[in-house]
Parts: structure tokens; sequence; C-alpha cells
């Protein structure tokens, strides 16, 4: 016998009614990760919205266009791999973590100085945010001069550190990908509305309401 | 959408004798403080199990919650109703990858999950194991499984552990849609013609039951339980969900003229709790364990579509690929 469902097309594939264990899956089969930055409007500073599993950048790029842009304002996109984000420790609410930092060795050390972008977390449980990008030849060196340019703002509780070449980052000749098509009104809460529908109902059947 | 209801069970690190008492003290100092826990924080066992357990059943719920109604896609009646549904099964399955990661951030990763949903390892939600008859049934499930839902994670979103909140946070914002959407059906369905009323009327009185028993039942008050409040883990007890469910959306049913199928379901005035006839929770019990209607099907459809995947996930893998968790 095989399974019968309400729905023809999960009949037709006709499926045994008892399936044995699957073996674990195995490791990467839903690939590696990658973290999301998106830009609300323009001029804004990106802000992270969150990781994807995906099996290159390019796929990474399209899958988060589609989690993290599909139903909010987005003119922009930029997609790290995990692996190659830098993070320093988390202080607390209030506090700045470069204070806390202590200033280490760099393990490697590039010949020129190269681009790093910087984010950082004013609170936890909120977001990382761009708060900009330095000159330095490593992870520390690019820490070092970013709590020099931008490290006295405030409280800052976490901090990451990416190189610039890593970010795959949505091109101004593309801006075109983020208009959305004005008749999705169907997708927005605010396109429902039944109050009037409810209120003839009433005034139909007074005497019904317990 | 989203399956309420977990049962907080003892698990084996329920002793938290054996936890650092200094790094446990942080700990809940950070809570109190009103502050949240990143992943790399120092956490309870506890903490941690509780934790993935919840975020991942959440997680599943979204996906397997996603079958019921996408079947009704391509029956949905008018082209701006399938969009509309369309749009929403696919909000339901953006959930449970914001979800999955979530739980990742805690050690347990995607592969793990999925296996244990497909062996049946890990749950969902309970509602999902009953069948959606009709069109009606589905506009039923689109308002009140998600009323249900939006009750439990506005709770949820203000717990203590940072990455669940911040997906919870996206996440209610695109539910407020469902639930228009699901109220503006069922209203058009119980205020259109007497073919149209019987049939919602049939689906609600089909659904009542489970969503009863959509919160779960009442919680065992112990000291576990305590301590997952006081953890900001669990944020309100499974009572308290369905009393606040009860009392927004009763009024919502009956104001249409519909009748719920429960003698005793009234508003104690004095108390102000809602009385109910107590639902079966043997049978909540014996459908959770596999026995529903529906368990075997929701099942090997999700095992069907990772099977049939699996060749082009194998062929896409970059053999340097290297497993990190997701930061946040």
């Amino acid at each position: 016998m095989s399974l019968t469902s309400l729905d023809p097309r999960v009949t037709r594939l006709n499926l045994p009614e008892e399936m044995p264990t699957i073996e674990p899956k195995p490791e990467l089969d839903q690939f590696e990760t990658y973290e999301a930055f998106h830009q609300k409007k323009e001029g804004a500073a990106h802000t992270y919205v969150g990781p994807v599993h995906a099996p290159n950048e390019d796929v990474a790029f399209l899958f988060a266009k589609e989690q993290y842009s599909r139903r909010f304002p987005c003119v922009g996109l930029w997609i790290v791999r995990t692996e190659n984000v830098m993070v320093t420790p988390y202080s607390g609410d209030g506090e700045n973590v470069y204070d806390m930092m202590r200033v280490e060795e760099p393990a490697e050390r590039s010949a020129q100085a190269e681009a790093y972008e910087i984010f950082h977390l004013k609170k936890r449980g909120k977001a990382h945010t761009h708060a900009g990008r330095v000159m330095a030849t490593s992870y520390q060196e690019a820490l070092q001069e970013a709590r020099t340019q931008f490290g006295d703002k405030g409280p800052i509780v976490n901090v990451w550190v990416v190189k610039s070449k890593h970010v795959l980052q949505s091109a101004e000749e593309d801006k075109d990908m983020w208009t959305t098509i004005p008749e999705k009104k169907y997708r927005e809460a605010i396109a429902y509305k039944v109050m009037d529908k409810i209120t003839k109902y009433k005034e139909e059947h007074k005497t019904t309401a317990p | 959408m989203y399956g309420g209801g977990n049962v907080f069970e003892a698990t084996k690190f329920d002793d938290l004798q054996t936890e650092d008492p200094v790094k446990l003290a942080e700990f809940e100092a950070r809570i109190a403080r009103g502050e949240k826990i990143e992943p790399n924080d120092w956490m309870p066992q506890l903490y941690r199990k509780q934790l993935i357990r919840m975020i991942e059943q959440h997680a599943h719920s979204e996906i397997i919650g996603a079958l019921p109604e996408g079947t009704w896609i391509t029956r949905a009646p008018g082209f701006r109703r399938k969009m509309a549904q369309m749009a929403k099964v696919q909000d339901e399955v953006g959930h449970a990858q914001l979800l999955y990661s979530a739980a990742e951030t805690l050690g347990k990763t995607r592969e793990q999950m999925l296996t244990d949903l497909i062996n049946g390892k890990s749950k969902y939600s309970n509602v999902f194991n009953y069948p959606a008859f009709t069109w009606a049934d589905s506009n039923i499930i689109s308002w009140l499984i998600d009323a249900g839902a939006i009750v439990n994670q506005m709770a949820n979103a203000k717990g203590s552990y940072g990455p669940y909140s911040r997906a919870l946070e996206r996440i209610c914002a695109e539910e407020a849609f469902h639930l228009k959407y699901g109220h503006d059906a069922v209203v058009h369905m119980a205020t259109g013609t007497p073919k149209q009323r019987e049939m919602i009327q049939a689906a609600l009185n089909r659904w009542w039951p489970p969503i009863m028993t959509f919160f779960g039942p009442s919680d065992k008050m112990s000291t576990h339980t305590e301590t997952l409040m006081r953890w900001k883990v669990k944020m309100a007890s499974n009572d308290e969900c369905r009393q606040q469910f009860l009392d927004m959306y009763v009024p919502k049913i009956w104001e249409l003229g519909l009748t719920v199928p429960d003698p005793k379901l009234k508003k104690n005035m004095e108390t102000g709790q809602w009385e109910y006839t107590e639902p079966d929770w043997d049978e909540f019990k014996r459908v959770i364990n596999g026995d529903g209607p529906c368990n075997a099907e929701r099942l090997a459809v999700r095992r069907t579509a990772e099977e049939r995947g699996a060749w082009v996930r194998r062929a896409l893998l970059n053999p340097k690929a290297k497993y990190v968790r997701p930061l946040a």
C-alpha cells in the first residue's frame, strides 16, 4: 500500500506508508554559511540581517536577496563568507569593547596596506552596522585604526572586521534589481480591510450576537 | 506560523550544580539587567539545550506548516488568492531558514536538525498532523493558527537569546500580513452565501480541538520551569498564552455569528479567565508521537524533497568548503 493523501499530487508520488530511518545527513549537505548585510535606503549604512547557507558567493547573494529583501525595502546587499569575519569578544551593554581589548601581535601581515570593513554592534540583541572602512596590513591593525577613527562614539559591544576584498557588494549599475512592482499589495497587511463586511453583517444580523 | 506548546521536559543537564557558580552568577545578572545573550557568551548547558529544542521545533513547524497550506495554492479560488497564498507559504519557508540559523548559533547543525525531523526525533507543531479538507480549512489555519503563533512569538521575541529575538522581529513583521489575510478570507466566507458559511463553520469545528491544544498542556510548575522563566527562555505559561488567544479571538469569531464547538466555553467575569472543556491530551500525546492522520504524509513529503534534491546539493558542493557556525 502506498501513501494516499487529500492532495492527488502527493498520492501520485507512490510513497511507501512506512519509511525506514535515514542515515544522518553528511557534513555540508546544507553547504557553508554566509553573512548578509542590507542597505535600507540610499545613503544608509549597511546593517546585518542574518546568515544564509549556499554553495558559493553568487548563490549566497541570490538566497540573501530572496530571504532578506523580498519583503522589506532594500537598495543594496553585501555578502561575506562567515569564515572571513574576524569577531572580537563581546562586552556588556553600555561598555566599549575597544577599551577592553589587548593589543595582540598579528599572526599574518600583508606587505601593503589593504582595505578592511568595520561593523559595530551598539547593543546586545540589535544588529551589527557598518561603521566605515580603514586601511591596514592586518586584522589587528585594522581594529586599532577603527578604534582611532570610529571607536569613541558611545557604547560598542562587539566589532566585526572583514577584508573589503571578501565582501561581495551589489553593483551600482544593477540598482534596478531592487525595484518591486507596485501590484504586490496582496502581501501587505494594509491591503486587507474587513471592517466594512463585518459591520454590514452585524447590522443585518443584529439578534444573532451572543 | 509557529508551533507553540513546547513541553519543557527535564534534561540530564538539569542539574545546575555542575555549572561554574561564578559564570552562572554573571550570566544570570546579565539577564536580570535586561541584556541579551549572544552566541559567544558562556551559558549553562540547560539554557543551550532548551533553546536549541525550542528554536528547532519552531523551525520545523514553519516548514511542515507550509505543507497543508501549500497544497491549496493551485486550488485557491481566484488569481489574487493564489498569489497571496503563495506569498504566505514562501514567508513561512523563509521563517524556517531564519530559525534554523538561530538554532545553529547554539551548536546544532542544520544537517542534524533536518535528520532529526525526518526520523521523527524532533517534533513540530502537532496541529499540522491534521488535514486541511477544504479551502475553508486553509483559511482557518491562516487566521487562527497564525493568530496563536503570533501570541507565542510576540512573547518569545522578548526572550533573552539575541539571535532568536532578531529572527522573531523579522518574522512578526511578516506575520501581520498572514493574520489579516487569514481574517479577510474567513470574513469573506462567513459573510457570503449559506454554503460558504456552512463550509467555514465546518472547518472551524474540525480545527477547534487542535487549536485548543496549540499552546500545549498546562505547565507543571517545577523549579525547572521557574529557572527557564528567570532566564527568559520561557516567557509565558502555556495557559497564559491560551487565555490571551481566547481573549483576542473568540469575540472575533462570535461577531461573525459563527459558533465555537465547545458548550462550556465562556469567560468567567469574576476571575476574568476563560472556562472551556479540557482538551483531549491523550489524543494530543498519541498524535504528537506519530499516530495522527497526517504525520506519515508530512514527513514523507519533506523527506522526498530532501532526497530528490540531494544530487543537486552534492553537485554544487565546493570541495574546499568548510563549515563555520553562523555568527549571530
